[in-house]
């Protein structure tokens, strides 16, 4: 009996030895994200003109100050565009729920200018949840912002003369110094948007 | 997303035979999304089984509450989307075709009001495969 009672005691001994040792050398090892991309230096975004949701002129300072997750898409996309947006918002309240802080804020940037007013991008931006963000503008504008951030779109013709539009599908953060600093590609969860976003804000 | 609760789906015998065991065209999990008041268009997702004996074909979908519905997929290549029509939609005898997210899905354009159920019919040509009805959800989630 006494035998079976050291040997349990050295197991036991053991396993907490080895748990002190897993969770020191944990502690020591600093968070990574799972999905994002980031940019250590950041890409600062370029100067363009674009339009916010209430029809006042948007410029590169719109996305200084603060935190930001942006799209590109447009509101006559019926599936990866609100789905994308739905995840977005789903993450973001998630954030807040765990009392992150600062939260980011969800942009979409349309890339479908010639349908997508402002009045359009303000139904749309609203409907996936407070404070978020649309811009939309003149193609011209639009391009200086997409070719900075490697950003795709395209029209394509669907049939009788109606047309959708192809483009990236990728999930951009900008930091407060309006600097492009980590990107998330497709296919998107918002496991790895919750994860990873408070990791890329505190790395600033 | 809300999973909305078919509320018949009946079928014409276009393709074969009524089955003893049930329907030869069957909808399952529908679920019509829209992107919110005022916005032009819906997304529908659902699963179509094909159990008529024969394959089949539907060219067209149809619905009283939008003026024109199409059968589109996403492609997702190299980080880019493109959305695609699918002229006609071919469903061999015991296969299951599923429309979902970032998938295969049917846009709903120009509502003709904001109804609280959805009709879907799908056709082979002018014949009629399969009515399906679903109530119409208010949210993404």
């Amino acid at each position: 009996m006494q035998t079976r009672n050291v040997i349990a005691g050295l197991v036991l001994g053991t396993a907490v030895a080895a748990g002190l040792a897993l969770a020191l050398r944990n502690a020591g090892e600093p968070a990574a994200p799972v999905a994002a991309t980031i940019l250590p230096a950041g890409n600062e975004l370029p100067e363009f003109t674009l339009l916010d949701q209430d029809g006042a002129p948007a410029d590169r300072s719109v996305f200084e100050g603060r935190w930001d997750v942006v799209f590109f898409g447009f509101t006559n996309c019926p599936d990866i565009c609100p789905a994308t947006m739905t995840l977005l918002g789903q993450a973001k309240r998630e954030l807040e729920a765990r009392g992150s802080d600062p939260l980011p804020r969800v942009v979409l940037v349309s890339v479908d200018p010639e349908r997508d007013t402002p009045e359009a991008m303000a139904r749309y931006v609203a409907y996936f949840g407070d404070g978020n963000l649309g811009l939309t503008g003149e193609l011209e504008e639009l391009r200086k912002l997409t070719d900075a951030l490697g950003i795709f779109f395209q029209k394509a013709e669907t049939g009788d003369g109606a047309y959708a539009v192809d483009h990236s599908t990728a999930v951009l953060v900008i930091d407060p110094q309006a600097r492009l600093k980590a990107l998330f590609t497709a296919p998107h969860e918002v496991a790895n948007f919750v994860h990873d976003l408070p990791l890329i804000m505190a790395g600033e | 997303m809300r999973r909305l609760l078919v509320l018949f789906a009946l079928v014409a015998a276009a393709a074969g035979c009524d089955s003893p065991e049930g329907p030869p065209v069957v909808a399952d999990n529908v679920v019509v999304t829209a992107p919110g008041a005022g916005m032009p268009m819906a997304a529908g997702y659902l699963e179509i089984t094909n159990q008529s004996g024969s394959d089949i074909r539907i060219t067209r979908v149809s619905s009283p509450d939008y003026a024109t519905v199409e059968m589109h997929e996403t492609i997702v290549e190299d980080g880019i989307a493109r959305m695609r029509s699918i002229p006609v939609l071919e469903i061999a005898d015991g296969e299951t075709i599923t429309f979902e997210r970032g998938g295969r899905h049917l846009m709903l354009m120009q509502p003709a009001g904001t109804p609280g159920t959805i009709t879907l019919n799908f056709y082979s040509d002018d014949v009629l495969l399969l009515t399906v009805s679903a109530e119409f959800t208010a949210t993404m989630d």
